[in-house]
């Protein structure tokens, strides 16, 4: 019996091949993307954590402070492996002849690789005394550097020729962050230069600090030793203990990481319920148009179970043949994805390993929405009452005006057969939430991502263009006196410079510790913008304006008081917070420069120039000229800049245009199941419509208009659901590195809906052809039979 | 004048040794204002016999003309304008619209022809269901279903109704009722009925009965005195 079973079971799903080829496809999409990402999250950690064990990446780095103390109380840690220091500066370097820029020196010993945080040779060789500097390996793509070339390193007595012995990866500078505050790095205005060690013993004390490197054992608490040491480094006056996953490009690279694990999550959810609805669906339908068979079956001796099981299988079978192509899919595309992002982001060495479990993972999530999209229709059929089954009797469906013709008086005079519509629209009240829950997902998956194209856009614009108002930043080869800057205001082609502090602080909260940038402006300064709940203020005389991120993270609010400690200029003061800036980007802190001044004891902290260019400057003939100029050392575009980031969102739009079309893809499969059934149910319906004379074109007009209004209700919670499920995505992101907030603009729900509107317009159009098709008189004569 | 002319009717499905002849080479002429029964077994072509006429489907070769339209040279936008204007179909499952109102069904074809809302009214009238105007498929009973499908066939006024196993799905005083219904099409408004049914009682009820057997036209025989509706046994 149960073998005569499948092959009708068979048959059917041969039948209606096309209505489960498309749950096939949409269980499919959700467990390739889970496989997907979930193997691609695994694989990028491997790499990482492969890479930080090859080059024996510091487990803590501590800045500053008393550096020998540091060392000693660490090497008396246990759980300590290891301990090694380094010195780190930022000084302006010259590349290619004349491009002026700021370069990390990170120093590495003269007699062979560090013990600690060592270099990764992609070409050349180790420094010695005829080639003192490693070029790290971004930098030296984007200027061609190679072994053999020279650059410039700013020493204390002029300009330094240094030879290039080669080019080198770094764990530590993967993503070749300057800071947690400028996470987006610009090629054009900053690179890291391993050099030897004694190449830094030249460099201004101001401008160099002595790090800590320490690396941990196995198997320690690593969380208690990162408290240990960070209470050491502070004791010690250090500026900053930053632990292994905080290092500016473990973090953005960790941002990166977290996407995929909440992707991997999100895919197989949102297209396997989808998919569940779709099969819910189609066998609903099925098990209706059934009944006669069903009761055929109960009352020839096949007992409930069987009739259950019968149906349920069809859900399994469906999610079985989804899983067998999406779990294999999905490890092919975990690969693709990691080699695609580790090449481009330089990553070394790619790990990708096959991983059984994240199939197994995948075939159970793809046969529980099978099975869990069949139960009710199968218990549906199971509970069938034979005689009542096999009378062959479809429930009309009940009648009634709509609650819209009750509220719309006038809509009660409509013709007819626009009435039909309005109230097929509620007809069949499980398809009507079904297809709802189907038009919600699908609006929810475009919106998602559309959301956060529009919100990278808002947020690049807003840094760039609203908190970011200079074009450009100089540092000079001496202070930035007032002659200095005013010099340079002369410059043709500026049209406002001002000198500005940028200093190396740390901000701490009775509770907490904050490493960033301290930025010292004039009060009325118009070089940058402070968006305080939304408006622009100016910046206080006294008081410290924090990034928003900080009120959570050090648990202070407006009017508490910070401590702030400038290690290079010798402040330590306590300030009361004046409020909170919204930025996108990074987390500074913002004073007053006459405050600062006055807190250093009168000496100028200026350190930088921020300028504006007349209308009429080019930017590119502005930096050839300004870094001509002796008295600048480095120069950073700030439209060079904004176009890294917007490059790096390239690839990001790329990833949301194809969660997009999946979007759609889904969106039309589900559809196309619902509409499917819809037309399917009413065969006869339409057929006697056919047989009075109504026009095949008008038929499918009035199913059409059905199907679309079926569609628009679910458009409405799907906008809806699809902002609150953006703006908790977003929300995961938010850190004192990116600081996301949703903006959808009013054109997006527009396009979302006209997205969802045509893909079912789309979907519908196989539907409808076999409206076209129907042979009104094989409806006729089997409903006659 | 004949309402409905057939020579040599040919109705042949599939192709080959699998190829079945459903109607082989029927003459028929019915004059206006007739109640034909058709009878015959099941497979015997009377739903193929109604089809044709009707123009759901295509005639393998012959001629037929019908209300003086000839069939044979019509494309399927053709036979769809033809049916809006010259037929009423009257099927044994009366495929209401369960969202719209008895007053709605009949409306939904009286819009296609541009009759207004007091035509649909009067033809709910007609088959005795003004009271019921308002109510929903699922509120009317089998019998009351098959007369609203009645009336919106007649709504169009058709000069032909093509009824298919009208009384299959009902009891006997409702079969009768419809039964009493479609005669009255023909006596009083003079419209011509061609009933198709497997129930040779029926028959009684035909101004003529044609039988067919295997797809050809085994007779036609008029009757002298129609049975009345109440008369009829089954």
């Amino acid at each position: 019996m149960v073998s005569i079973l499948n092959r009708k079971l068979r048959r059917d799903l041969r039948l209606r091949r096309s209505q489960f080829a498309a749950v096939i496809i949409t269980i499919v999409l959700g467990i390739a993307l889970f496989g997907g990402s979930y193997d691609a999250y695994q694989n990028l950690t491997d790499s990482y954590h492969q890479l930080f064990v090859t080059l024996n990446t510091a487990d803590m780095t501590i800045a500053g402070g008393q550096t020998d103390a540091i060392v000693q109380a660490a090497k008396g840690v246990s759980g300590v492996a290891a301990v090694t220091t380094r010195t780190v500066a930022d000084i302006p370097v010259t590349v290619n002849g004349d491009h002026k820029m700021v370069g990390r020196l990170v120093g590495i010993p003269e007699s062979g690789q560090p013990t600690i945080d060592k270099v990764d040779i992609l070409s050349g060789a180790y420094p010695d005394a005829s080639a003192t500097v490693l070029i790290e390996q971004h930098m030296a793509k984007h200027f061609d550097l190679k072994a053999g070339d020279t650059i410039q390193v700013l020493g204390p007595d002029g300009w330094m020729t240094e030879r290039i012995a080669g080019v080198a990866a770094s764990a530590e500078y993967l993503w070749p962050s300057q800071s947690r505050q400028q996470i987006i790095p610009s090629f054009d205005d900053f690179g890291i230069v391993f050099a030897d060690e004694s190449l830094l013993t030249d460099v201004p004390a101001t401008d160099a600090h002595q790090e800590v490197l320490i690396t941990y054992k196995s198997n320690v608490d690593r969380t208690g030793l990162d408290r240990l040491l960070e209470d050491f480094a502070k004791n010690n006056g250090a500026s900053n203990a930053t632990p292994l996953a905080d290092l500016p490009s473990n973090a953005a690279l960790s941002e990166d990481l977290a996407g995929f694990q909440e992707m991997s999550l999100m895919f197989p959810l949102l297209f396997l319920a989808a998919a569940g609805m779709a099969t819910y669906v189609l066998l609903t339908r099925l098990v209706l148009s059934q009944r006669g068979q069903i009761g055929l079956l109960m009352a020839s001796g096949f007992r409930k179970r069987s009739v259950f099981g019968h149906y349920l299988r069809y859900g399994l079978l469906a999610g079985a043949v989804g899983a067998v192509i999406g779990a294999p899919l999905g490890g092919v595309l975990g690969g693709v994805i990691s080699r695609l992002y580790t090449g481009a982001l330089s990553v070394p060495a790619t790990v990708i390993t096959a991983r059984w479990s994240t199939a197994l993972i995948g075939v159970v999530f793809a046969l529980v929405a099978g099975a869990l999209s069949a139960l009710a229709p199968a218990m549906r059929a199971a509970k069938l009452i034979p005689a009542q089954a096999m009378r062959g009797l479809v429930p009309a469906g009940k009648g009634g005006a709509t609650w819209v013709e009750r509220v719309l008086p006038p809509l009660r005079r409509l013709p007819a057969r626009w009435k039909s519509v309005l109230r097929g629209v509620g007809r069949n009240r499980n398809r009507t939430i079904s297809t709802v829950i189907g038009v919600v997902l699908a609006v929810t998956l475009i919106l998602t991502f559309w959301g956060m194209i529009d919100s990278t856009q808002v947020l690049l614009n807003r840094q760039f263009d609203e908190v970011n108002r200079q074009n450009a930043q100089v540092y000079l080869t001496g202070q930035a006196t007032p002659d200095a800057v005013s010099k340079i205001a002369a410059e043709p082609g500026v049209a406002h410079a001002e000198a500005v502090a940028d200093l190396s602080a740390s901000i701490k909260s009775a509770t907490s510790q904050y490493h960033t940038e301290l930025l010292g402006f004039q009060p009325n300064t118009n070089l940058h913008s402070f968006l305080v709940g939304g408006h622009d203020v100016p910046l206080p005389q006294s008081g410290v304006f924090l990034g928003t991120s900080l009120e959570k993270d050090l648990g202070i609010k407006v009017g508490d008081t910070v401590t702030i400690d400038v290690p290079d200029v010798n402040i330590h003061t306590t300030q009361t917070v004046a409020g909170f800036v919204d930025e996108p980007l990074g987390t500074y802190a913002y004073m007053s420069l006459p405050e600062l001044t006055t807190l250093a004891g009168g000496t100028n902290v200026a350190n930088t120039v921020y300028l504006t260019y007349t209308p009429s400057a080019q930017p590119e003939t502005m930096r050839n000229d300004l870094s001509a100029l002796p008295s600048v050392a480095a120069f950073i575009d700030s439209q060079a800049l904004q176009s890294m980031a917007r490059q790096y969102m390239g690839l990001f739009y790329a990833f949301v245009g194809i969660m997009l079309a999946l979007g759609g893809i889904m969106a039309f499969a589900l559809i196309y199941n619902t509409i499917s059934a819809n037309i399917a149910e009413r065969a006869s319906e339409v057929a006697m419509m056919r047989a009075g004379g109504i026009a095949r074109r008008t038929i499918s007009r009035l199913l059409t208009a059905e199907n679309v209004l079926l569609t628009l209700i679910g458009v409405i919670p799907g906008l809806l659901f699809g902002y609150v499920f953006a703006y908790y995505g977003l929300a995961v992101y938010s850190s004192d590195l990116f600081k996301w907030d949703l903006y959808i603009r009013p054109t997006t729900y527009v396009f979302t809906v006209i997205a969802i509107i045509i893909a079912a317009l789309v979907s519908q159009r196989p539907v409808l052809r076999a409206v076209q098709r129907l042979d009104v008189a094989t409806v006729v004569r089997e409903r006659s039979l | 004048m004949n309402v409905i002319d057939l020579h040599a009717v040919t109705r042949t499905y599939g192709e080959g040794p699998t190829a079945v002849r459903a109607l082989r080479g029927v003459d028929l002429q019915v004059e206006q204002g007739e109640f034909i029964v058709v009878l015959g077994p099941s497979g015997s072509g009377k739903t193929t016999l109604l089809n044709l006429i009707g123009g759901i489907e295509e005639a393998t070769s012959g001629g037929l003309v019908v209300d003086g339209i000839d069939l044979s040279q019509m494309d399927e936008d053709g036979r769809t304008e033809f049916r809006r204007s010259h037929v009423g179909f009257v099927f044994q499952f009366f495929n209401l619209i369960p969202t719209l109102t008895a007053l709605e069904n009949v409306q939904l074809m009286a819009e296609l022809v541009g009759r207004n809302h007091d035509e649909s009214l009067a033809a709910l009238d007609a088959v005795g269901l003004a009271d019921r105007a308002d109510h929903f498929p699922g509120m009317l009973s089998g019998g009351e279903q098959q007369r609203v499908a009645i009336a919106r066939a007649l709504v169009k006024q058709p000069p032909l109704l093509l009824v298919d196993e009208p009384t299959g799905s009902l009891d006997l005083d409702t079969g009768r009722q419809v039964l009493n219904q479609l005669r009255a099409v023909a006596d009083r408004d003079g419209r011509t009925v061609l009933l198709v049914t497997h129930n040779a009682a029926i028959g009684g009820m035909g101004d003529k009965v044609v039988r067919l057997h295997s797809g050809e036209l085994a007779s036609i025989r008029p009757n002298e005195r129609p049975l009345r509706a109440e008369e009829v046994e089954w």
